[in-house]
């Protein structure tokens, strides 16, 4: 299976406008994207992550300095170069001739991120995974037939949907089930239906 | 010499003074204010305190309540955020009672009164509460003490009924009885029946489901039965025309009671001070007729079904209302009557009819700044206000809300607990910053989709003089404004946030740590749900952030899905 080198680019031009109605920036705001970014990668299960991370092979020992701003506390001195954002990997493309012989049909995946590239194999779910995220900040959910657009939440962007309180949930689902089976040819009969779970021997 | 003589006298007059006085203090505000004068005021506290809530069951110790208040009677214990009732909040989070059930089995000899609730309660917890304290004693003076076992809303882990058994058996002077709205299923109804004939106290029972026909003799038996909630109807509506309840019964709630099951209660419904309709398989009509049988209708709970016209009938028809709560019916539709949406129209009825009314909490279809404003001209005894903003329809009539909000919080001085639950752009950083001035009484806020940008919370974090616990869902305030806006906030003692602009791995609360303070982060998670297809449904539930001052360090039974902050972990990779 050949493989497809997917690109990830974490920059791209704004086309957002901002919510006070001011006409969108045409300047890149790096330090804006950048907190995107990171809001977006910090939203990743950090094992998601952990794992994408372990099947590339990467070189550890080539980590780019942190240029986040540090909060001023006593506490966060020590912190300039405690986390790394990624790795780095050099060189920055794979051949893509070479399977290995691997039954997991991964594909390189390259980031280009704060002047760091990083290349990881990842399996296509994943790959596909990771795109949605930076997308449209989602894991593509399965949508069964008769939801609403709304009700799989989605990664937070201000779409948190209503939840319900569990006593009402519990008690809509069993009204639900009572409809269905009053209005099938076997309910309804004279003697008491265990609708309830508690109904006792009589 | 004489001078010192004179001074001891002064000290055991105010001593006596004070010993006859203290009994009459019983607001925890002031007990806390009492105990904080003088050595003697403290230690004197600590022996005549009957009731203590404990709002987070990890902010102190069993051990350390023992220590302090050893006469204790009555205890309120919470465990998970109150997101666990909506389904927000991992099962296994945490709030297990058993070491609470240790302590009180062995040290609170006095204690009548004890509620569980939002915690994780097992049958053994209940049978030790139940059965005797220690192989050293005769008898557990506990069980034959109970007053009153409130379970409602806990996850209880059952394995039999045996635990009622046990109180059935050994327990004469039950108050009351709730495990409302749980799984409970192995409950047997003789049990009931037992507490009903030897409990002549008992006043209040709110169960699980057990058809109404299967409690007839249970209803005979209580005698004193003022409260009643639970039950089930399961066959034909005539069958039920033979049920006789209570004498006093006053408080009522009936599941799954239908239109055609509902007159049953109508010869009493003259005398009734509490409605349940949670529950109830009501339309907007039999709302309607119902209601208006109610004149002296103090409480009532229902869902959105009840509809503008509802509302309109209870304005009319309920002058004595004090609470009314509106929770949101299915969203399906055919499932719930047409008529059966909330707006600032049965708000407005409510606002002008029911003067008296101290807490209001609604889920309503469409809103205007002017029905608040109403809230606040004519509700001027309104303790708890809860407002939350459907989102079915795309266009609200009215909004933003600030000018309703800031006139409503002026209007309503005496506002302790406050909820609003809107969508991007139901309340801009200004109205936000309103909610902050006018806050002054307010001790509780749940804050939803307001705001738009981290000034607003921190012009917000200004004011709320007395805000001890916030939560806040699906505003879009950065780590570092959560931060700043706490320490700001100087009552707060409790935090929870879902969905927040988070830094990389959290560095930015790193400004929120203090001492005494518990970070604690849910990471978002991905949650499988069966839908009602029966079909796998992933919900993604962004990360949480509950935040907290505890005299207990931090916990030591942590989920994998919860995971302390911890500071340290920032300066070593």
């Amino acid at each position: 299976m050949s493989r497809v080198a997917v690109e990830l680019d974490f920059f791209p031009v704004q086309k957002v406008t901002s919510s006070d109605g001011a006409p969108p920036r045409k300047i890149f705001d790096r330090r804006r994207s950048f907190r995107d970014i990171q809001s977006v990668i910090s939203k990743i299960d950090p094992e998601v992550l952990k794992n994408v991370f372990a099947s590339g092979s990467i070189d550890r020992s080539l980590i780019g300095k942190s240029s986040v701003s540090v909060p001023s506390t006593p506490k966060a001195k020590g912190y300039q170069n405690a986390l790394p954002p990624l790795p780095v990997y050099t060189p920055t493309f794979r051949p893509t001739s070479s399977s290995e012989g691997s039954n997991e049909t991964t594909s390189p995946l390259t980031i280009f991120y704060n002047g760091t590239v990083s290349v990881f194999d990842v399996s296509p779910l994943a790959g596909e995974n990771i795109l949605k995220l930076a997308n449209d900040g989602g894991f593509k959910a399965v949508q069964p037939a008769d939801s609403k657009p709304g009700e799989i939440v989605e990664t937070f962007n201000g779409d948190l949907p209503l939840f319900r309180r569990k006593s009402l949930q519990r008690f809509l689902q069993k009204r639900k089930e009572r409809l269905t089976l009053l209005s099938s040819p076997y309910g309804g009969s004279t003697d008491s239906a265990s609708f309830g779970q508690n109904t006792p021997a009589l | 010499m004489e001078e010192r003589n004179a001074s001891r006298a002064n000290i055991s007059m105010s001593d006596m003074i004070i010993d006859q006085v203290i009994p009459y203090i019983t607001d925890p505000r002031d007990r806390a204010s009492v105990s904080l004068v003088c050595r003697s005021w403290y230690d004197l506290d600590a022996l005549t305190r009957k009731h203590v809530t404990i709002a987070l069951c990890y902010t102190v110790t069993p051990a350390r309540l023992w220590r302090r208040f050893k006469q204790l009677e009555s205890l309120n214990l919470k465990g998970k955020p109150r997101a666990s009732m909506f389904n927000l909040i991992p099962e296994d989070w945490g709030g297990y009672a058993t070491p609470w059930v240790e302590e009180i089995a062995t040290s609170f000899a006095g204690l009548k009164f004890l509620h569980f609730r939002r915690m994780i309660v097992t049958d053994s917890d209940l049978e030790v509460l139940a059965k005797s304290r220690g192989k050293d004693l005769l008898v557990l003076k506990l069980d034959k003490s109970l007053k009153s076992l409130v379970l409602e809303e806990s996850t209880i882990i059952e394995k039999d009924g045996e635990w009622l058994h046990e109180i059935a058996l050994n327990n004469t002077v039950l108050e009351a009885l709730n495990f409302y709205m749980t799984d409970l299923s192995k409950i047997r109804v003789e049990d009931l029946e037992l507490i009903a004939r030897r409990c002549s106290s008992l006043v209040s029972v709110k169960i699980s489901d057990f058809d109404i026909l299967d409690l007839m003799g249970f209803f005979r038996a209580a005698g004193s039965l003022e409260e009643f909630g639970g039950g089930s109807f399961n066959v034909q509506p005539e069958k039920y025309s033979a049920v006789r309840f209570p004498p006093k019964l006053c408080r009522l709630g009936l599941t799954y009671m239908g239109k055609n099951e509902m007159p049953i209660v109508f010869p009493f419904a003259a005398v009734l001070r509490k409605l349940d309709l949670l529950y109830a398989l009501l339309d907007t009509e039999d709302h309607c007729l119902l209601i208006q049988r109610c004149p002296n209708l103090e409480v009532l709970e229902t869902r959105n079904v009840i509809g503008d016209r509802g509302l309109e009938v209870l304005a009319r028809c309920c002058k004595t209302l004090r609470r009314l709560r509106i929770e949101r019916g299915a969203d399906e539709q055919g499932m719930e009557d047409e008529e059966g949406v909330v707006s600032q129209r049965g708000l407005i009825a409510v606002a002008q009819g029911c003067l008296e009314l101290e807490y209001v909490a609604v889920y309503v279809s469409d809103i205007t700044n002017a029905s608040l404003e109403c809230f606040g001209t004519h509700l001027k005894n309104l303790c708890d206000f809860r407002l939350v903003l459907l989102d079915r329809e795309e266009r609200i009539t009215d909004l933003p809300l600030d000018n309703g909000v800031r006139a409503l919080l002026r209007g309503c001085h005496r506002l302790r607990r406050f909820a609003l639950y809107l969508r991007p752009g139901g309340l801009t950083d200004t109205g936000l910053g309103y909610v902050g001035q006018y806050s002054q009484n307010i001790r509780w806020m749940l804050l939803g989709y307001v705001g738009g940008s981290d000034a607003g919370l921190l012009e917000f974090s200004k004011g709320c003089p007395n805000l001890q616990k916030l939560e806040m869902r699906g505003c879009c305030f950065s780590e570092y404004a959560l931060a700043v806006a706490t320490s700001r906030l100087k009552s707060l003692r409790y935090l929870w946030v879902q969905g927040y602009r988070a830094s990389e791995n959290g560095h930015d609360l790193l400004a929120m740590v203090r001492p005494f303070w518990n970070i604690e982060l849910i990471p978002s998670r991905r949650v499988v749900v069966a839908d009602p297809l029966g079909e796998a449904v992933y919900h993604e539930h962004p990360a949480h952030i509950l935040a907290y001052y505890s005299l207990a360090g931090r916990r030591k039974d942590f989920p994998d899905t919860v995971k302390p902050l911890d500071p340290v972990s920032f300066l070593t990779s």
